[in-house]
């Protein structure tokens, strides 16, 4: 197999892991700081925190929800472009997608205010990807299959091209204030610096080969599609330049993007925590509420336009003086004039895909006297306050979360149940329910000793049995120093 | 710090292997892939009035032109040809009868098939002629290596005739079907 088969598989099926960004058994795993990065609202209870850099957090998350790995590539005998025909393109809609996203915490450090000990202050930096690509359904059709035989008459839908990318650096700053006993709210403004941005989102046209009214057959297209790129080109120029230096180049120009060099955005997280009642907790946020203004290396590229075609025709008398014999190339020239297609600089906008979390938790099974905080000297959220459900050792309850996609909001379905084992071990099982399982069960593990604290977090545990067959897998882990007290 | 992140990498990754499994997979089979598309276009297409025919004289050519066409010619396109069929169809509601001549030329001029069709006078449905080229058929590379098309009108009957048919006329319709493989 050649080498760029090769990569898009691997692209499409394997590191292309991730798409959801749901982050289900994170949120409001409040033991672990990166629990703020998903509502900055979560309730807190250390007095700072500070992430090991590059280790605090670290995702990775992958999703297709339609063919899996082992659907195509499973060693079972049975003819490649069958499974092809029968598995990816009989069974896969235009609203299946693969999608990818990773991000890594390159710093994040935590500190509650002197003056104002309900005040917890977060900043940090982390970067981000995240790429999804709708499975072009149509047009799939029309490259396997053909606009004829039994594809006669058939409108293949243009927009079924679907695709959007970027990857971004965010420098962010929260602040997290308990309000009173029963509410925590908190916000976060980010600015995002773009490394690279791309999307082809907004497609509509249509082609159809049918019966003509006066040739055989009539082709007949009609299309409005564009592909808006903004820092790819600057990447494509230094590496299709190869001078010698281009792995410093890449590194340099990486470097000045990551650090507000490139294409800047904006954007906020808000959240909230509510106690109904001692042991309820409704809990709240909206992310990456933002944009990002592309105006710097954007490089588009359009096709639009309609047109259709029969083939060479003569109409006799009309065309009886007419001598010319290019007419091939004549009728290539119309159809290229009435489908332009062209490149443009134009500066446009991108929006962060907007994420919603919701949750409701029931806290239940009191520690007695083994209270978690006993040593906290921050006297917030902490063991002290009866108020406050950190006594309770075990906590159930659902979330929700939603996304905004291309192509509409996807939502996921969480049912989750948490046990603490004192202050040292955390563990948090997750059900959740969406477009790519319904048997996706998560475990998230935080360990704390003494001041290091360590998570683990992995989702969809089903599908290791055989991890090529799975639609969805993810998983986050990392690092951080806690302190509770003055030490 | 790097150590710290290898370290912790190797130790999830291991972890990540301990406790999953992965079925037998061969990539390899990518290289079975065949995909086929059977693509459809309309070609040629010719009419004529009866006055047309007639200003021709008898036994005269009424039309007579060689004209590019590269459809299967270009390198792509004829690398990957396997088979197919061209599609003729023919009504004529003159009062002559007529002969439809195709000639297919490759870069040099030269004939390298001919395709001929005789009419009859006043047939109004429309007469279908399938030409298979492939296994079986006429050889594909006739298409292939096909520059420009010589296409011959001829009026094989008296240049005076006049049809009791409204607007009567030759129309000569031609599609292509075929089938390539792109992988």
């Amino acid at each position: 197999m050649s080498m760029a088969p090769r990569l898009i598989l691997i692209t499409l099926f394997v590191y292309a892991t991730g798409f959801a960004q749901n982050k289900e058994v994170l949120y409001d795993f409040y033991e672990i700081p990166q629990s703020l990065m998903v509502n900055p609202g979560v309730k807190t209870s250390q007095k700072w925190h500070a992430g090991i850099p590059v280790l605090s957090g670290l995702s990775v998350q992958g999703a297709t929800s339609g063919v899996t790995v082992n659907d195509l590539f499973a060693n079972d005998g049975v003819d490649f472009t069958t499974k092809v025909q029968e598995r990816l393109l009989s069974v896969m809609t235009d609203r299946d997608d693969f999608s990818s996203t990773s991000q890594i915490e390159a710093f994040t450090v935590g500190f509650r205010g002197k003056n104002r000990l309900d005040d917890y202050y977060s900043f940090g930096m982390y970067g981000e990807m995240d790429i999804i690509s709708y499975w072009p359904k149509d047009l799939a059709i029309l490259a396997f299959e053909g606009n004829g035989g039994a594809n006669l008459g058939r409108n293949f839908d243009l927009g079924d091209l679907n695709l959007r990318g970027e990857m971004v650096n965010v420098l962010h700053f929260g602040i997290n204030r308990k309000v009173n006993e029963n509410l925590t709210i908190g916000g976060r403004a980010k600015i995002y610096s773009s490394i690279f941005q791309f999307q082809s989102i907004n497609n509509s046209g249509s082609f159809v080969t049918r019966e003509g009214q006066n040739n055989v057959y009539e082709s007949a297209i009609s299309a409005d599609m564009q592909l808006q790129t903004a820092g790819v080109k600057g990447f494509y120029d230094i590496i299709e330049e190869d001078t010698g230096t281009t792995k410093k180049d890449v590194k340099s120009l990486f470097t000045e993007r990551t650090l507000l060099g490139g294409n800047l955005g904006f954007g906020v997280d808000v959240g909230f925590s509510y106690n109904l009642n001692p042991q309820t907790t409704i809990t709240a946020s909206v992310l990456d509420l933002g944009f990002i203004s592309n105006s710097k290396d954007v490089w588009n590229y359009t096709f639009a336009g309609s047109t259709t075609t029969d083939g060479i025709s003569i109409v006799l008398p009309e065309d009886i003086d007419d001598v010319d014999n290019d007419k091939w190339q004549e009728l290539i020239d119309e159809i290229d004039a009435a489908l332009p297609h062209g490149e443009n600089q134009a500066s446009y906008i991108s929006w962060r895909p907007v994420k919603v979390y919701g949750s409701v938790r029931y806290d239940f099974g009191q520690g007695g006297t083994g209270r978690i905080f006993d040593n906290c000297g921050c006297a917030v959220n902490s063991g002290g306050m009866s108020s406050t459900s950190d006594y309770y050792r075990n906590s159930i309850g659902g979330q929700l979360f939603m996304i905004k996609r291309p192509k509409g909001v996807q939502a996921a379905l969480t049912g989750f149940y948490q046990r603490r084992f004192g202050r040292v071990l955390s563990l948090k099982g997750t059900y959740t329910v969406d477009k790519y399982s319904f048997t996706n069960i998560g475990l998230g593990a935080n360990f704390q000793m003494g001041p290091v604290n360590f998570y683990v977090l992995a989702d969809n545990l089903l599908s290791y049995s055989n991890i090529a067959d799975s639609h969805y897998a993810s998983l986050q882990f990392g690092f951080n120093i806690i302190s509770w007290n003055g030490n | 710090m790097r150590k710290l992140l290898y370290s912790t990498l190797w130790i999830t990754g291991l972890l990540c292997c301990t406790i999953s499994c992965m079925e037998e997979q061969d990539f390899d089979q990518f290289d079975d892939l065949r995909v086929t598309p059977t693509l459809s276009s309309g070609i040629f297409y010719l009419e004529s009035d009866e006055e047309t025919i007639n200003l021709a004289g008898p036994l005269g050519s009424f039309y007579f032109q060689e004209v590019t066409f590269e459809a299967f010619n270009e390198q792509y396109v004829a690398e990957r040809l396997i088979e197919g069929t061209m599609t003729y169809q023919i009504q004529n509601t003159t009062s002559k009868r007529l002969r439809i001549v195709i000639e297919f030329l490759n870069e040099d001029g030269r004939v390298l098939d001919v395709e001929r069709f005789d009419i009859e006078a006043n047939s109004p449905d429309i007469v279908e002629y399938p030409v298979f080229y492939g296994a079986g058929g006429k050889n594909i590379n006739i298409l292939s290596s096909t520059k420009s098309l010589r296409v011959i009108a001829d009026n094989l009957s008296v240049g005076s005739s006049v049809s009791a048919n409204p607007d009567a006329r030759i129309i000569f319709r031609s599609g292509a079907e075929f089938l390539f493989q792109l992988q």
